[in-house]
C-alpha cells in the first residue's frame, strides 16, 4: 500500500512541469560562466535535422544543471527538456544560456523555461545571421583577402585575430548579460510565472509558425505533360492554393502521428523513405 | 609537382581540424583565406596559396549556412582549390571550377551526417532519463570525430590519388540517393517542430501558429520581425488580462462593501 502511493506520487511529479525540489540553488560563479562559454563551442557537435543543436546545447549547460539539481529526478527531467528541438545562432546562444541558467537555479517551472528558450532562439538566430555572417564576417574576410591577394601572409592572420576578438567579446559579454539580467528579472517573474509563460508561449508559437514556413524544404519537381505544354504541379497547383502548403501539411501529419503515439524514430524512417522513394520516381 | 605522402597527410590533418572548426569552435580557421596560407606553407608555394585562397574566399563569402540550409561546402572547396592550384599550376579560377564538384559532394556528406545523427537523439533521451551525463558528452565528442573524419577522407582521396580518380569515385554514387537524402533532410525539421507542438500547442495558441505561418508565407518577413509582432500581441494580452483581473478584484470588493 505504502509503496503504491509513493509510486503514484513519483509518477505524477514526473508528469508535472514543476521541479520536485523547489529550493533555489545558487551555484553559478564568474568562472562557471567562462566554462559554459568554452563548452558552448561544441553547440553543433551533434547537429542533426530532427533536433538541430539540442544535444550540443545540453552539453554546454549540463555540468551546471548537475550542480543545481541535486535530486536525480529533477536532473533527469531538466536534461530531457533541454534535449528538445533547439536552434539559434552559435555565438548569441550564450545569452539564452545565461537566462536559462538563472531560471534553472531559481527552479522555475519547466514550461516557463521552455517558452523562454523557444521565444528567444528564433529572433537571436536572425540577429546573429545578419550581424555575424552577413556583416562582420564579410568585412573582416574582405580585409584579409585584399591583403592576401597581394601575397601578404598577414592577411589571414589579421582576419583570424579580429574575428576571434569579436567572437569571444560577444560570447562572454552576452553570457554575463543574460545571466545577470535573468537573475534580476526573475524575482519579479516568480509572482507572475503563469502570465509570463502565457505571453512567451504566444511569441513562441508565432515563431514556430514562421519556422515551419521557412525552414522546412519540401517542393515537388513533378511535371505533367499536356500536349505541348508542361504543367508544374508545384507552381500551378500547390503554390496557387498556398505557398508552403506542403511543409505545413507534413508538419501536421507528423504532429498527428506523434499524437497517435508513433515514435519519433519511426517518423525519421518514414521521412527518409519518402525522400528516397520520391526522388527515385521523380516526385521531388 | 608531385605530392609526397607526408604532404598529403599534413593536408588531411588540416582537413580534419577545419572539418570540426566549421561547425564547432568556429575560430574560422576553416575559411579558404586561412587554408590558402596553411596549404601554401605545406606545399611550399606561399604566394599561389595566398592568392588562390583569397579568390576562393570571395566566392565563399556568399555561401554561408543560414538557417540550417547547406550551400556547396567551401571548406572542402578551399582545400581542393588551393591544393590543385599549386599542384597542377592552375590559375585560381580554373582551380575553383575543379573544386566545385567536391564542394557539392562534401555538402552531400554533411547532409548524410546530419541525417544519421537524428535517430541518436532518441538514445540521448534515454540517457537523459538515466542522468547519464557522460554518454551525452561522448555523443558530442563522437560528433566532432565524425565531422573531422569525413572531411579528412574527402580530402585525402583527391590529393593523393589525383582529382580524376577521385571524381570517378564521387560520380559512382547514384544521384537519386544523395538527392533523396537531401530531400529527407529538408523535411526532417517537421519532426522537431511537431514534437514542440505536441508539448506547447494548446487550443488558445493555434491562432498564433497560424498568424506566424501566414505572415512568413505571404510576406516573407524575417523571424525577428515575426517575433516582434508576437511580442506585441503578447504584451497586449499580458496587460489586458492584468487589467481584467484587477477589475474583477475591484468588482468583488465593491460587492462586498455594498453587502455590508
Amino acid at each position: 500500500m505504502v509503496s503504491d502511493s509513493v509510486n503514484t506520487a513519483d509518477n505524477s511529479a514526473n508528469l508535472s512541469t514543476a521541479y520536485i525540489d523547489q529550493t533555489p540553488h545558487k551555484v553559478v560563479k564568474k568562472s562557471t560562466l567562462w566554462i559554459v562559454v568554452l563548452r558552448s563551442l561544441l553547440l553543433q557537435a551533434s547537429f542533426n535535422y530532427e533536433r538541430m543543436q539540442a544535444a550540443g546545447w545540453l552539453y554546454g549547460i549540463m555540468n551546471v544543471l548537475k550542480k543545481i539539481h541535486q535530486d536525480k529526478r529533477d536532473l533527469a527531467k531538466s536534461m530531457r527538456m533541454h534535449l528538445e528541438f533547439f536552434n539559434t545562432h552559435p555565438f548569441l546562444v550564450n545569452f539564452i544560456m545565461g537566462l536559462v541558467l538563472a531560471m534553472e537555479e531559481n527552479k522555475e517551472d519547466q514550461s516557463t523555461i521552455r517558452s523562454i528558450k523557444v521565444a528567444t532562439m528564433g529572433p537571436l538566430g536572425g540577429i546573429g545571421d545578419a550581424l555575424c555572417w552577413l556583416t562582420v564576417l564579410p568585412i573582416l574576410a574582405g580585409l584579409g583577402a585584399s591583403m592576401a591577394m597581394q601575397g601578404n601572409p598577414m592577411g589571414p592572420i589579421i582576419f583570424l585575430i579580429l574575428f576571434n576578438v569579436f567572437q569571444f567579446g560577444v560570447r562572454i559579454g552576452l553570457m554575463n548579460y543574460g545571466y545577470y539580467t535573468g537573475v534580476r528579472a526573475i524575482s519579479t517573474m516568480r509572482e507572475q510565472t503563469k502570465r509570463i509563460s502565457h505571453a512567451a508561449s504566444i511569441v513562441a508559437l508565432t515563431v514556430i509558425g514562421g519556422l515551419i514556413a521557412s525552414m522546412i524544404k519540401l517542393k515537388l519537381a513533378w511535371v505533367i505533360h499536356v500536349g505541348q505544354a508542361t504543367v508544374s504541379i508545384q507552381d500551378k497547383v500547390f503554390d496557387a492554393i498556398m505557398p508552403n502548403l506542403l511543409p505545413l501539411c507534413y508538419t501536421l501529419i507528423m504532429f498527428y502521428l506523434l499524437k497517435k503515439s508513433y515514435s519519433p524514430v519511426k517518423l525519421i524512417g518514414i521521412t527518409i523513405a519518402c525522400g528516397l522513394i520520391g526522388k527515385f520516381i521523380g516526385l521531388f | 609537382m608531385h605530392v609526397t605522402l607526408s604532404q598529403a597527410l599534413l593536408i588531411t590533418l588540416w582537413a580534419f581540424i577545419i572539418g570540426i572548426d566549421q561547425f564547432n569552435g568556429l575560430f574560422h580557421i576553416h575559411r579558404p583565406l586561412v587554408t590558402g596560407l596553411i596549404i601554401g606553407l605545406i606545399l611550399g608555394d606561399l604566394q599561389t596559396g595566398l592568392i588562390t585562397g583569397a579568390t576562393l574566399e570571395l566566392i565563399a563569402m556568399g555561401m554561408v549556412p543560414l538557417a540550417g540550409a547547406q550551400p556547396p561546402n567551401m571548406v572542402i572547396g578551399g582545400i581542393i582549390g588551393v591544393s590543385f592550384a599549386i599542384i597542377s599550376k592552375l590559375p585560381p579560377q580554373a582551380a575553383v571550377a575543379l573544386a566545385i564538384p567536391f564542394a557539392v559532394a562534401a555538402q552531400g556528406c554533411v547532409t548524410l551526417i546530419f541525417t544519421a545523427f537524428s535517430p541518436l537523439m532518441h538514445k540521448a533521451d534515454q540517457w537523459a532519463d538515466e542522468c547519464n551525463t557522460k554518454a551525452i558528452a561522448w555523443l558530442n565528442y563522437f560528433g566532432l570525430l565524425t565531422h573531422g573524419s569525413f572531411f579528412a577522407l574527402i580530402t585525402f582521396l583527391p590529393i593523393y590519388f589525383g582529382a580524376a580518380y577521385a571524381q570517378q569515385v564521387v560520380g559512382a554514387i547514384p544521384t537519386w540517393i544523395l538527392g533523396g537524402l537531401s530531400v529527407a533532410g529538408g523535411m526532417m525539421p517537421a519532426i522537431g517542430f511537431a514534437m514542440l507542438l505536441k508539448i506547447m500547442l494548446k487550443k488558445e495558441y493555434v491562432a498564433f501558429l497560424i498568424i506566424g505561418f501566414l505572415l512568413m508565407t505571404y510576406f516573407h518577413i524575417s523571424i525577428l520581425g515575426l517575433a516582434g509582432i508576437g511580442a506585441a500581441i503578447a504584451l497586449y494580452d499580458f496587460y489586458a488580462n492584468k487589467n481584467k483581473e484587477a477589475n474583477n478584484k475591484k468588482a468583488k470588493k465593491e460587492m462586498h462593501s455594498g453587502g455590508i
